[in-house]
């Protein structure tokens, strides 16, 4: 193995040298003496020998080549040069891998992001063939006049198909299961509410989804312990059973395996865990990670019994009720335009049968079949806007940095070409100093690079916490992207080899002797135009740096606008909390003396000043609501009903609240009274009412002794008489107007059922010191229910921010970092120049010129080229900014002061990075300067 | 073979074969070799030291020759080469095919020969 060889000979260089020079001396004296026997003397023989054998230092060289590491040998020499070279200049080997570190830090942080929420596949076995099932209307056509006329599930509007859903009716799944030859299976799921889970005495709230028995087969995964739902646990009268994902099943029972067998209760019902999902299985919505798979039948035996006992078959047979969603996997062969085919045909058949009246008839849904290879895509839908501005601007990062080392490189090749013009004239070769420069060049990328892959991991995390909300981790795992981290190493590597060699290679070509004359500082004759791309580059970073704190501006004052919002009550010093004593077995009457109960002694824990219950939180969890008009006026005729998020302002929102409510909350009642003691179980009905909602329904009218009509859920008519009238107040949106609000008291129980109640305890101090009380209150109360969704109502006002708060960091960040990055070209550029000029700065100081104004003129340069990157860039933010314009608020796209606050900050930051250079300048020694050149 | 030149240039590969077939004698040191060259060549090739130890340095890298320092006929410390079991069997190859190329070369300037 010569390779082999090769290496041990390299190890031991030393010593082939030794030998070889010992073989050669060895060969010039048997030559001699040769010749010597010839009849020389012992001179001339020496002198022939050594002139047969030629040049000794060739022969060594040529010899040392057939040992076959010349290469290696000359790139540790570079290496070491380029080392030496490094050190030597650390403030340039510092900025240069900073600023490349930061540009693939935050590029490689970021795309890792975007790669786990927009590019990866569900984590089965041939993700591919598998097929989400959908439908839309098309054009703008509205739901309400379909054959749609119950939902659990939502729809969004899609650019192209306009509103589109993936729910479906029960009847639908079963026709297009058993009718189809194109999928090889298709399998059903529908979300649960939030169950009560208690096992081993211990009580919690988790998310679980209801599947199809055949769910398991179709994402075709192996159980990690036990065994997983199959179709005939999906039946009626089944036993009871539940499947637990791995990481639930590991954090309740320690170990997976454990889980297996045991018996717990869901919403006090009892269950068997019989098995548990692999690790790597999340369900088919990245955005909902279920910690239990039950089957679809269960549900039945979860819902409130009020919901169930209305219609036990509904959800079942009525072909109007749209719930369940559908994946299938495409047998082998078959296309995507086939199977949407063969499914769309058999669907819209269906369909058509089911419409009623001819208005139905004409807005009939259309299928869309769509690729379930990365699951199901509403938090792409969600994120994936605000992933690509972000992109965006660290894009704009990465282009800053790049131009920084292209600026530094630039500036350095032509400092360096006398030493360039010193190694050619020595003999050096043209590839051997090009070879040089770019051993310097990967230097410096792989030591930027190396930090960068610190600092991206680093920003994995970090972004990982910015994303997480209190209650939910951000629901990916997300792991470095090797990809991108390579593409934007070897982008930036590219960058500093063409701007390293660029001028390196013209360097090499010139003639020597003219640069080894010039004076060490002299200008060289490529001087102007270097210092002109110069110039350009730091006006490009200033420009782009300009564009990111626009941004920033931009989102800071969203933010602060978003702060501001007037609330209506206040939510400083409020715990909020959620307490479901339904799902742990609780039933009317009763539910609503324990309600009332723990609102008592929540009361007397010292500390609180007040406490009062509501059937939903005001903000984050959306509203109930449904149409309350003045008695004898019409019912408007598209008001919705139910419970959602994103009413018009002017759609009745409707909150059940206890007594001393608008106490609590300190919302001033205007005219009437509050509720109180009076408003019991039996007592004539009443309600108070918003300014909203008077402003919409009762304008000009005293309203206290009105009577109102009250078209709850299921079209239940019920009069209430208006007994108070209270200022705005925000429940569901913060953002835009008050909405309108009709306020009935819990204790008449006269609208929707007491399920899940929120409590708000009024504290002196911090409110989430009197946690663990409140905890122990309910336990004590009753051990199967948990207290959930515990927070400060600032830090829930908080998290409907967290898109904008989250922008907001980031950019401020991101634009920092930009300006750091482009202070750092603008101050090696200054340096740069200032040193070129000594020679000149110093005939000036001789001449009389003042300290003061050299400073001047130092600084007049750095401002000229920031004013130029402004003159560009202004412009284009106020343009590129309405791209970002949805995320705002409270600010127009082109915000004056944005715009100016962010020119303002880059000239003063200009002004800074450009003065030590300045001042270096007026400190130069006349003297010493001249006697340089 | 008068009109020879003194010195004749080495067709590529030529000094590895005549390295290789010299040390069939027995090991030998680089100025031993040079002359035996020389000599069997009744003077007709010249090996260049400049050339000579780049090839026998490249022969042992590849394993065909193996150097150990021995001491001369004259007592001093010289380096000496001998062939190995690979140098032999690439030996071996080499000179069927300079044999099989020196008889198509004499085939085609002596036409005559084969005639007769």
């Amino acid at each position: 193995m010569s390779f082999w060889r090769k290496v041990s000979w390299a190890a031991r260089r030393r010593s082939k040298e030794d030998d070889l020079a010992e073989e050669l001396r060895f060969h010039l004296e048997e030559e001699a003496e040769g010749r010597e026997e010839d009849g020389l003397t012992a001179d001339q023989a020496r002198w022939a020998a050594r002139r047969e054998l030629g040049n000794l230092a060739s022969v060594h060289e040529t010899t040392r080549a057939a040992w076959g590491w010349t290469v290696v040998e000359q790139l540790a020499q570079d290496v070491r040069y380029g080392a030496r070279n490094l050190r030597c200049n650390p403030a340039f080997t510092l900025m240069a891998a900073l600023s490349l570190a930061l540009g693939i830090g935050a590029n490689t942080a970021i795309y890792s992001y975007m790669d786990a929420l927009l590019m990866r596949q569900l984590p089965v076995p041939d993700p591919k063939s598998l097929v989400v099932l959908k439908w839309h209307l098309s054009g703008q056509k509205n739901r309400r006049d379909s054959v749609v006329h119950d939902v659990s599930g939502f729809f969004y509007n899609d650019p192209k198909l306009g509103k589109t859903t993936a729910i479906f009716p029960y009847p639908a799944y079963e026709l297009l299961r058993k009718s189809n030859d194109v999928l090889s299976v298709l399998f059903a799921y529908h979300p649960s509410e939030k169950l009560n889970f208690l096992a081993q005495g211990q009580a919690e709230v988790v998310g679980g989804e209801y599947i199809s028995g055949d769910y398991f087969r179709g994402v075709t995964i192996a159980p990690l312990a036990g065994r997983l739902v199959a179709p005939d646990d999906d039946r009626v009268g089944a036993p009871a059973v539940a499947v637990l994902s791995y990481a639930f099943a590991q954090r309740r029972f320690g170990d997976a395996a454990r889980a297996v067998g045991q018996m717990v209760q869901i919403n006090n019902m009892p269950f068997m865990a019989i098995g548990v999902t692999p690790p790597g299985f999340f369900g088919v919505d990245p955005a909902r990670v279920p910690e239990i798979y039950l089957p679809m039948q269960a549900e039945t035996l979860l819902a409130p019994e009020w919901k169930v006992k209305a219609d036990p078959n509904k959800r079942y047979l009525d072909e109007h009720y749209y719930w369940a969603e559908m994946m299938g996997r495409l047998r082998p062969g078959v296309t995507m335009a086939q199977a949407q085919a063969v499914l769309g045909g058999t669907f819209e058949t269906w369909v058509a049968t089911t419409a009623t009246k001819d208005s139905e008839r004409q807005n009939l849904p259309e299928f869309v079949l769509q690729s379930g290879a990365s699951g199901l895509d509403n938090l792409r839908r969600a994120y994936s806007e605000p992933v690509y501005v972000l992109l965006a601007m660290v894009g704009l990062i990465l282009a800053i940095a790049c131009a920084n080392i292209a600026n530094l490189l630039l500036a350095r090749a032509t400092a360096r070409r006398r030493e360039i013009a010193v190694r050619l004239s020595m003999g050096a070769g043209r590839w051997r100093v090009v070879r040089q420069l770019l051993t310097e060049s990967v230097m410096l990328a792989s030591i930027g690079g190396l930090a960068g892959i610190l600092l991206a991991i680093w920003g994995v995390q970090a972004l990982k916490a910015l994303l997480a909300t209190s209650d939910d981790p951000f629901p990916l795992s997300v792991d470095l992207n090797w990809h991108v981290l390579a593409a934007a190493i070897a982008l930036t590597m590219l960058t500093g080899l063409i701007f390293g060699l660029a001028p390196a290679l013209r360097a090499t070509q010139i003639d020597v002797m003219p640069v080894l004359k010039e004076a060490r500082t002299g200008e060289g004759s490529t001087g102007p135009r270097r210092f002109g791309l110069s110039q350009a580059l730091v006006a490009a970073q200033i420009g782009i740096s300009l564009l990111l704190l626009v941004a920033a501006g931009l989102f800071v004052r969203t933010l602060s606008n978003l702060r501001s919002i007037e609330m209506g009550f206040r939510h400083e010093n409020l715990l909020v909390f959620n307490v479901n004593a339904r799902q742990a077995g609780h039933h009317d009457p009763e539910i609503l003396s324990f309600y009332g109960g723990l609102e008592e002694r929540f009361r007397s824990i010292p500390g609180v000043t007040g406490a009062t219950v509501t059937n939903s939180p005001l903000i984050g969890e959306g509203a109930f609501g449904w149409p309350i008009v003045p008695a004898g006026k019409p019912k408007p005729a598209d008001a919705p009903s139910g419970h959602g998020s994103g009413m018009g302002a002017t759609t009745t929102h409707v909150l059940v609240t206890g007594t001393g409510f608008f106490n609590v909350m300190s919302i001033p009642v205007l005219a009437g009274r509050e509720f109180d003691s009076r408003d019991r179980l039996g007592s004539a009905p009443v309600a108070i009412v918003n300014q909203a909602w008077l402003k919409v329904n009762l304008d000009g009218v005293n309203p206290v002794g009105q009577r109102i009509l009250s078209l709850g859920p299921g079209e239940k008519k019920m009069e209430f008489e208006i007994v108070g009238v209270v200022r705005n107040a925000r429940y569901d949106e913060v953002k835009g107007d008050f909405p309108a609000v009709v306020y009935l008291p819990y204790e008449q129980n006269l609208s929707v059922p007491a399920e899940e109640m929120t409590y708000l305890l009024r504290t002196a101090g911090d409110p989430l010191r009197h946690a663990a009380e409140v905890r122990a209150i309910v336990r004590e109360a009753d051990s199967r229910i948990p207290v959930t969704s515990l927070t400060t109502q600032a830090a829930q006002i908080e998290q409907g921010m967290n898109e904008q708060i989250l922008f907001a960091r980031l950019c401020t960040g991101f634009a920092l970092l930009a300006l750091a990055i482009a202070c750092v070209g603008l101050y090696g550029t200054m340096s740069y120049t200032v040193a070129r000029r000594t020679g000149e700065i110093g005939i000036r100081l001789a001449l009389g010129a003042q300290r003061d104004a050299v400073v001047w003129m130092v600084l007049r340069d750095a401002l000229w080229l920031a004013v130029g990157g402004l003159a560009i860039s202004v412009p284009a933010s106020m343009a590129a900014s309405r791209l970002v314009e949805s995320y705002l608020y409270g600010v127009k796209a082109n915000d004056a002061i944005s715009v100016a606050g962010a020119a303002g900050v880059l000239i003063t930051a200009a002004l800074i990075a450009s003065y030590v250079p300045a001042r270096r300048a007026s400190r130069i020694d006349p003297m010493r300067s001249l006697r340089h050149e | 073979m008068g009109n020879i030149p003194a010195r004749m240039e080495f067709l590529q590969g030529t000094l590895d074969v005549l390295i290789l077939r010299t040390l069939v004698a027995g090991p030998s040191h680089g100025h031993a070799i040079a002359k035996h060259i020389q000599r069997t060549s009744e003077e007709a090739l010249q090996v260049e030291t400049g050339s000579l130890y780049p090839a026998l340095h490249r022969l042992e890298l590849k394993g065909w020759i193996a150097a150990s320092w021995d001491l001369s006929e004259k007592g001093k410390r010289a380096r000496y080469y001998k062939l190995t079991a690979n140098g032999r069997k690439q030996l071996a190859a080499e000179q069927s095919k300079w044999e099989a190329f020196s008889r198509a070369m004499t085939l085609v300037l002596n036409p005559s020969e084969q005639e007769g």
